[in-house]
C-alpha cells in the first residue's frame, strides 16, 4: 500500500510457478542471446582454429538464436498467463503500452520484435538478397542491449549477487567482442573504429551509472511503475 | 592515319567485292555525301523483324573483340523486350552502341567513326527499330577529340534532317576497363565503370533495367550495309565461317602503320604486307593487349579472322596487329603489358586482384630478374589460376597473352633463365602503356 | 507439358557457381564441400565444374546459404 518506509519488496511475495518460469526463462534467454551475439560477433571477425571451422560458429550461432527465441517465447507466455499482473499479450509486441512497468516491459517488447525481425529475414535470407538482410541484422546491435536493460529494469531478481553478477558477464563478453571486431575495422576506417570504441564505453558507463542509481537504488519497484494495483494481492 | 583512295561515289549501288566498305574517303562524309554514296536509309515501313533475320543470314559477328554473332544478340533483345512489352504494355529495350575503344594499341572505331559517322548512327537508327529500343547511348573513348566531332557534327545534320527517331545520347569513357560491356551499362545506369556479375545479361536487363543490345560500332556499321544491300552482298567477302569484311589496326614494325579494312581470311602476310612490314619482325600481338602473340615469319599464313586466329591458338579480338620487332625483347613487353592489364583491373574479383599482379611479376622477373629456374613454373600456374576465375575476361586475357609468350618467345626464355635478361629487355617499351597513347 | 503422368525422374542437375565480385573468400565453402571446392594461394575458392553428385547436394545447398556474401550459387542445369 502507500504510504511510509520499505516498499521496495513489494510484488516479489508470490510464489506461483509461473512467476519462476518467467524469471527463469527470461535469464536463460538473455543468456542465450548472450552466446547468439557472442557468436555473431566471432563469425564477423572470422574467428577460426583448426578444431573450429567457421561453419561451427554459423551452425551455432543459428541454433542458439533459435533457442533463445524459443526461451523467449516461452517468458513471454507465461509473462501473459501469469495472473498476479495484468499484461496482456499484446504488450509483448507493442512498447511502452503496458500497465506495468512500462518502459521495461516495452524495452522486453521491443527487443521481442527485433528478435523475430532477425530471425525472420536469415530464414529468407538468400531469397532477400544480402543489402536488406545485412540492414535488418545490424540491428542485432539494437537488440541484445535492449534485452539487457529490461532484464535489469522489469526483473526482481536484479539486487541478487548472482543476478548481477552473471549479466556482468554477459555484458563483458559481449562488449570485449565488440572491441574486437571494432579493431577490424581501424586499418580501413580509424575515424569509425574510433567512435564505436567511444561509444561503447560510454555506454558501459552509462549502464552501470543507471543501475546504480536505479535498479539498485530503494525504491526501484515503485518508480518503475509497478502500480498499487499490482501489489493488491 | 592511313590515306584511303578515295572510291567513286556509288550512287547507292552495292560496294564491289574489291571495294572497301566502310571508310571511302580521307575527310568524314557529311549527311549528303553519305546518302548519294550508300543510298537512303532505310525507311521506317520495313518491318524491322526483317533485319535481323538478315544479320542473322549475314553471319556478322560482333567487331568489338567478342566475335558473337551480331543476329543472335539482336534477336535475344527483341525478345526479351518483346517478353517485358507484354508485362507493361510497351517496348522497352536500349541499344548501346560501343565505341569506347580502351585498347591502347587499337584505333579503328576511332577512325571509322571519325570518317563514317553516319553509317554508324544509320546502325544505331536500324537496330533500335528492330530491337524495339526508344533510346539509344553511343559511348566515345575520352580520348578520341576527332571522333566527338565528327559525331556531334553528324547528330546535328540528322537532326535538321528528322533522321533522330531514337534518341541518341553520347557520353565518354575513360579507362581500360570501363569500356567492358556490363561496365559500360553500370556507368550508363549510373554506377562505377566496373565489370558486373552474369546473370542478368544485358540482353535480358541492362541500362536503366531494360533489355539492352550492346554492340561495337563498327558491328553497327556493317549492320547499316547489310539493311541497304542484304546478306548475300555481305558475304561476297569474307570466308565462309568468317563473312564479311573487318577493320584492323596495324602498327608496330610497319612502314604504313593505321587502320586497315580487310576481308576475313586474309591471310596475315598480305595483311602485313599492305601495311609495309619491315624487315626484322621476330613476332606479332593479335587481339590487343588482352590477346595473344604469334611467331613470324611462322605465323604468316594464318588466316585473319576469328575462327582463322583461334585454330592458331591467337584470338583476333578487336583487329588489333602489333608487329614487334627483332630489336625488342617479347618477355620484357609481356611483362610491362601484364603491368598494365593488373593496374588496369577492376581489382573486384580475388583472383584476379591477387593473381594478375603476381603474373606480371613473375614474368617481370624472367623478363628482368637474375636467372631462375622455377619462375617458369610459377608463371604456368598462376595464368592457371587466373583464367575463367574473373567477373570479366581480363585475367582471360593476361593468362593468354604470357601462355603465348612463353611459346613464342622460347629461345629468348631459355636465355633469361639460364643467364640473366638480354640487352634488349633494356630497351624502351616497343608497345605503349597508357590509353589513348597508341594513336 | 506432356499429358503423360510423370514417373521418377532424374533429379535436376545442379552446378556450383561462385560470382567472384561478392566473394571475399571467408572460406565456409570448402569446409563444407572440400569435395568439389578447394582454395588457392590467397584463400579464394576454385570451385570444380560440373554437376554436383546427388549425395553432396544438401550440403552444397548449406553452403550456399552459409555463405556471408551470398557469393555461391546453385544453378540448375536445362
Amino acid at each position: 500500500m502507500t504510504g511510509a518506509g520499505h516498499v521496495s519488496a513489494i510484488v516479489v511475495t508470490s510464489s506461483t510457478p509461473l512467476w519462476y518460469a518467467t524469471r527463469a526463462t527470461g535469464l536463460v534467454a538473455l543468456v542465450l542471446l548472450t552466446v547468439s551475439m557472442m557468436l555473431g560477433l566471432l563469425s564477423s571477425v572470422r574467428f577460426q582454429r583448426p578444431a573450429w571451422p567457421r561453419f561451427v560458429t554459423l551452425g551455432l550461432h543459428r541454433n542458439v538464436t533459435l533457442l533463445a527465441l524459443g526461451f523467449t517465447v516461452v517468458h513471454v507466455l507465461t509473462t501473459v498467463l501469469d495472473s498476479f499482473v495484468s499484461i496482456p499479450l499484446p504488450d509483448a509486441f507493442v512498447p511502452f503500452i503496458s500497465s506495468y512497468r512500462p518502459i521495461w516491459v516495452g524495452l522486453g517488447a521491443i527487443a521481442f520484435d527485433l528478435m523475430i525481425a532477425l530471425v525472420i529475414t536469415s530464414l529468407l535470407r538468400t531469397r532477400l538478397g544480402l543489402r536488406s538482410w545485412r540492414l535488418v541484422h545490424w540491428t542485432a546491435y539494437l537488440c541484445w542491449p535492449v534485452a539487457v536493460l529490461h532484464g535489469l529494469g522489469t526483473g526482481t531478481d536484479t539486487p541478487a549477487a548472482w543476478v548481477l553478477a552473471l549479466t556482468a558477464c554477459c555484458v563483458l563478453a559481449v562488449a570485449m567482442l565488440t572491441l574486437w571486431r571494432l579493431a577490424l575495422t581501424w586499418a580501413d576506417r580509424p575515424l569509425a573504429a574510433a567512435s564505436g570504441v567511444v561509444v561503447v564505453v560510454l555506454i558501459l558507463i552509462a549502464g552501470g551509472a543507471w543501475l546504480h542509481a536505479g535498479p539498485l537504488a530503494p525504491g526501484w519497484s515503485h518508480r518503475s511503475g509497478t502500480h498499487s494495483a499490482a501489489a493488491r494481492k | 592515319m592511313t590515306a584511303h583512295p578515295a572510291a567513286a561515289a556509288w550512287a547507292g549501288q552495292p560496294p564491289a567485292p574489291g571495294d572497301l566498305r566502310l571508310i571511302t574517303s580521307d575527310l568524314p562524309l557529311s549527311l549528303a555525301e553519305h546518302i548519294d554514296r550508300y543510298g537512303p536509309p532505310q525507311s521506317a515501313d520495313r518491318d524491322p523483324a526483317a533485319l535481323i533475320t538478315e544479320v542473322e543470314r549475314s553471319g556478322l559477328t560482333g567487331r568489338g573483340g567478342g566475335a558473337f554473332p551480331a543476329g543472335r544478340k539482336m534477336r535475344a533483345v527483341a525478345d526479351a523486350s518483346t517478353r517485358s512489352g507484354r508485362i507493361r504494355a510497351r517496348t522497352s529495350s536500349v541499344v548501346v552502341a560501343n565505341g569506347s575503344e580502351s585498347e591502347p594499341v587499337s584505333s579503328k572505331d576511332e577512325v571509322l567513326l571519325s570518317h563514317a559517322p553516319h553509317l554508324v548512327l544509320d546502325g544505331i537508327a536500324l537496330t533500335a527499330a528492330a530491337v524495339g529500343a526508344d533510346g539509344a547511348y553511343l559511348c566515345l573513348g575520352a580520348h578520341a577529340p576527332t571522333a566527338a566531332r565528327a559525331v556531334a557534327v553528324a547528330l546535328a545534320e540528322r537532326e535538321r534532317a528528322g533522321l533522330n527517331a531514337v534518341p541518341v545520347t553520347v557520353t565518354s569513357t575513360d579507362g581500360y576497363i570501363a569500356g567492358q560491356e556490363t561496365a559500360l551499362i553500370s556507368a550508363l545506369n549510373g554506377g562505377p565503370a566496373l565489370p558486373t556479375f552474369v546473370p542478368p545479361r544485358p540482353a535480358e536487363r541492362g541500362a536503366n533495367r531494360r533489355p539492352t543490345l550492346v554492340q561495337n560500332v563498327e558491328t553497327l556499321a556493317h549492320i547499316a550495309l547489310i539493311a541497304r544491300f542484304g546478306a548475300e552482298w555481305f558475304r561476297q567477302v569474307g570466308t565462309v565461317r568468317a563473312p564479311g569484311s573487318a577493320l584492323v589496326t596495324v602498327t608496330g614494325s610497319v612502314a604504313r602503320p593505321g587502320v586497315r579494312e580487310i576481308p576475313l581470311g586474309t591471310p596475315l602476310r598480305e595483311v602485313l604486307r599492305r601495311s609495309g612490314l619491315m624487315a626484322g619482325a621476330q613476332a606479332v600481338l593479335t587481339g590487343g593487349y588482352f590477346g595473344t602473340w604469334l611467331p613470324l615469319p611462322a605465323a604468316e599464313q594464318v588466316a585473319v579472322s576469328e575462327d582463322g586466329m583461334r585454330a592458331a591458338g591467337a584470338a583476333l579480338g578487336p583487329g588489333v596487329l602489333a608487329v614487334l620487332p627483332d630489336s625488342a625483347c617479347g618477355l620484357a613487353e609481356t611483362a610491362r603489358v601484364l603491368g598494365f592489364l593488373a593496374d588496369n583491373s577492376a581489382r573486384q574479383c580475388g583472383p584476379c586482384r591477387n593473381g594478375m599482379p603476381a603474373l606480371a611479376n613473375a614474368m617481370g622477373r624472367i623478363a628482368f630478374g637474375p636467372p631462375s629456374r622455377d619462375a617458369v613454373g610459377w608463371v604456368e600456374q598462376l595464368t592457371g589460376l587466373v583464367a575463367g576465375r574473373g567477373a570479366c575476361h581480363l585475367p582471360d586475357g593476361g593468362a593468354a597473352l604470357a601462355r603465348t609468350a612463353l611459346r613464342v618467345f622460347a629461345a629468348d626464355l631459355r636465355a633469361h633463365t639460364a643467364s640473366g635478361p638480354c640487352h634488349r629487355a633494356g630497351r624502351a617499351p616497343a608497345l605503349p602503356l597508357q590509353n589513348g597513347l597508341g594513336r | 507439358m506432356n499429358s503423360e503422368p510423370k514417373k521418377s525422374q532424374p533429379p535436376g542437375q545442379v552446378e556450383l557457381r561462385v560470382n567472384p565480385i561478392a566473394c571475399d573468400a571467408h572460406g565456409l565453402c570448402m569446409e563444407l564441400l572440400p569435395e568439389l571446392i578447394s582454395a588457392d594461394p590467397w584463400g579464394y575458392p576454385i570451385v570444380r565444374g560440373g554437376p554436383v553428385p546427388l549425395r553432396l547436394q544438401a550440403l552444397a545447398r548449406r553452403a550456399v546459404a552459409d555463405c556471408p556474401t551470398l557469393a555461391l550459387l546453385l544453378t540448375e542445369r536445362q
